[in-house]
């Protein structure tokens, strides 16, 4: 066995064994089975009185409620979990390498006989796969939620072909693997997870839409130019390229400024950005602690 | 102890650490191991030590010089396939046992998992192997950190302070463990402050002070040659006896004698002048300098005691 297929093999491992993996899978879970769909479809069943009067003109909770049916379930897994679902990609992307700093495991590894870089493209492997079987979770998870809910709607079920699914899947593993390799990235420049996963949250929540906010004061020529060169825009503009999950559910969403080939251009671009620098920082750096 | 060959095991020509913070650990540094032997590198805290054996490992860049260990680069595949290594605090994962820890450095290492079971029987942590890393003691740590170094059946074994942290009985253990290491043809490279500890295991002795190394040798040769301890009175009388006899050079004056060095076989001649003299001896035997002594003449240190 290759030293890179060994450390696949022993990564997996202790992802899989380790609590902390498992308790944000399944937290992203319960949060997409309880609020994506339950809590949801309980409003939407259940409106509060005068609520209909805040829909925007021509919606209402009846064509809400197409949303979450099975037809649309990728739309919608897409639509509500690429930012909140990539946080918990982040969370898990930290966690592999920004513990081995925490516990000082970095020198254990790293006397052993792989070399540093075939280390390294093991860990990422074995994160890449951890981030899909999630995502597959996700789906799973939301496709049986949109058949629960037909069923109580008494709705005939039908759903999306087997090809937009596997696309649906392939769009969210990019997205939630931009988040993991940029939580690893920033494990692996500042050697510990706090601030990995303190800088993360920051992009997600914060960053990105302050810099648009700014550049918005100045005029949407800058924003046209500067915007389709940030990931979280591109990732909206690869969930865009699906469409909306409740089609005539209210305002048309604005066009997007790119096209879903330059979303996945562009989140791969910073995918191999963030991986270099990675590689760079664990072939050249000493191990101090 | 082990049988020591004529071959270096580790060969360093002028290991030189700079740190970006103008900080120097280590200059100019050279060091010879040879195999089957029980190298004790000695220094006191901060001297360098564990700089220099991130070095050979490969954990840390030089900033100049260079290494030879086992006949490879320090750190490559290769050469780190022959050598275990504990490395200050053994760290491995807390959620994990400590037999699915050795699982893990097996696969990577290369190292045959069926070794697992002897060598956790070899540092006694069998009946605990099958409970999580964090629930160990500090003396469990360190021995899953050597049967994790034994794993890949090393030819050269790096211990940095493997005693540290650890109480007497548990040092006790350690230090038999290591001597029990360094027999046959194995080479045990250990770092330590605590002279006692190295003067018990090691068969060679380099010690460090401020990054550089300021001697290398037997235990013998660090101690340097063996003294006569005098003991007589009147003392300014005997003192000129001495002085007359060896020169003022050869004679120290310690705790109400003397130590004076001069070859053994001139004992008893010494003890005739003395005696002539009208000097009453009531102590004269051989005195060997303790490494303690040694190290503080060559360091100017109490270092670890």
């Amino acid at each position: 066995m290759s030293a890179t297929a060994a450390t696949f093999r022993w990564e997996l491992f202790k992802l899989y064994r380790r609590p902390a993996v498992w308790v944000s899978v399944i937290i992203l879970l319960v949060l997409a089975l309880a609020l994506g769909y339950g809590l949801v479809w309980y409003i939407y069943t259940h409106p509060p009185a005068r609520a209909a009067a805040s829909l925007p003109r021509g919606a209402s909770f009846a064509l809400l409620k197409v949303g979450l049916y099975p037809a649309a379930f990728v739309k919608h897994t897409l639509g509500q979990w690429s930012t909140l679902g990539g946080v918990f990609a982040l969370i898990v992307g930290v966690l592999s390498q920004g513990s081995e700093y925490g516990w000082g495991t970095v020198k254990t590894l790293f006397t052993q006989r792989p070399g540093r870089l075939s280390l390294l493209a093991g860990k990422l492997t074995a994160l890449a796969v951890l981030v899909l079987v999630m995502v597959v979770a996700l789906f799973a998870v939301d496709a049986a939620s949109s058949y629960v809910v037909a069923l109580l709607d008494g709705k005939s079920v039908s759903w999306p072909a087997w090809q937009d699914v596997a696309k649906g899947i392939a769009a969210a593993w990019l997205i939630f693997g931009f988040w993991a390799v940029l939580g690893f990235s920033l494990a692996t420049i500042f050697r510990q997870s706090a601030m990995a996963i303190g800088l993360g949250l920051a992009y997600a929540v914060l960053i990105e839409g302050i810099i648009f906010a700014i550049l918005g004061t100045l005029g949407s020529d800058y924003t046209k130019v500067i915007e389709p060169w940030f990931p979280l825009a591109n990732a909206g503009y690869l969930v865009a390229a699906f469409g909306q999950a409740a089609e005539g559910s209210g305002a048309p969403a604005a066009a997007p400024l790119a096209d879903a080939t330059h979303a996945v251009a562009t989140l791969l671009v910073y995918v191999a950005t963030l991986i270099a620098v990675s590689a760079v920082l664990t072939r050249r750096r000493d191990v101090t602690s | 102890m082990g049988r020591v060959t004529g071959e270096k095991l580790v060969e360093a020509r002028g290991l030189t650490k700079h740190y970006s913070n103008g900080v120097v650990a280590v200059q100019d540094l050279d060091l010879n191991v040879m195999r089957g032997e029980v190298y004790g590198f000695l220094g006191p805290n901060g001297a360098g030590k564990t700089t220099t054996l991130r070095m050979l490992l490969g954990l840390i860049r030089p900033t100049s010089g260079s290494a030879i260990v086992v006949g490879h680069q320090p750190g490559s595949p290769a050469g780190l396939a022959r050598v275990g290594a504990i490395v200050e605090t053994p760290a491995f994962y807390p959620y994990l046992s400590g037999r699915d820890n050795l699982r893990i450095l097996a696969g990577l290492s290369g190292a045959d998992e069926s070794r697992i079971g002897s060598c956790l029987e070899e540092v006694d942590l069998t009946p605990r192997a099958h409970h999580k890393f964090e629930t160990y003691s500090m003396g469990m740590k360190q021995r899953l950190g050597v049967a994790a170094a034994l794993l890949k059946e090393p030819d050269l074994l790096i211990l940095d302070e493997p005693t540290n942290g650890l109480d007497p009985q548990g040092m006790a253990d350690m230090r038999s463990l290591i001597v029990e290491l360094g027999k046959g043809d194995r080479t045990v490279l250990i770092s330590s402050h605590l002279l006692n500890e190295v003067e018990l295991m090691c068969t060679r002795v380099g010690v460090i002070q401020q990054g550089r190394l300021v001697s290398e040798g037997t235990m013998d040769e660090i101690r340097g040659a063996t003294q006569l301890l005098v003991r007589a009175e009147p003392a300014d009388q005997a003192r000129r006896v001495l002085e007359a006899a060896v020169g003022a050079d050869h004679v120290t004056a310690s705790d109400g004698a003397f130590r004076v060095k001069v070859a053994l076989e001139e004992t008893a001649d010494l003890n005739r002048q003395l005696v002539a003299a009208g000097v009453a001896v009531s102590e004269l035997r051989p005195s060997e300098r303790s490494l303690e002594e040694a190290f503080m003449a060559l360091t100017g240190e109490k270092g670890g005691l």
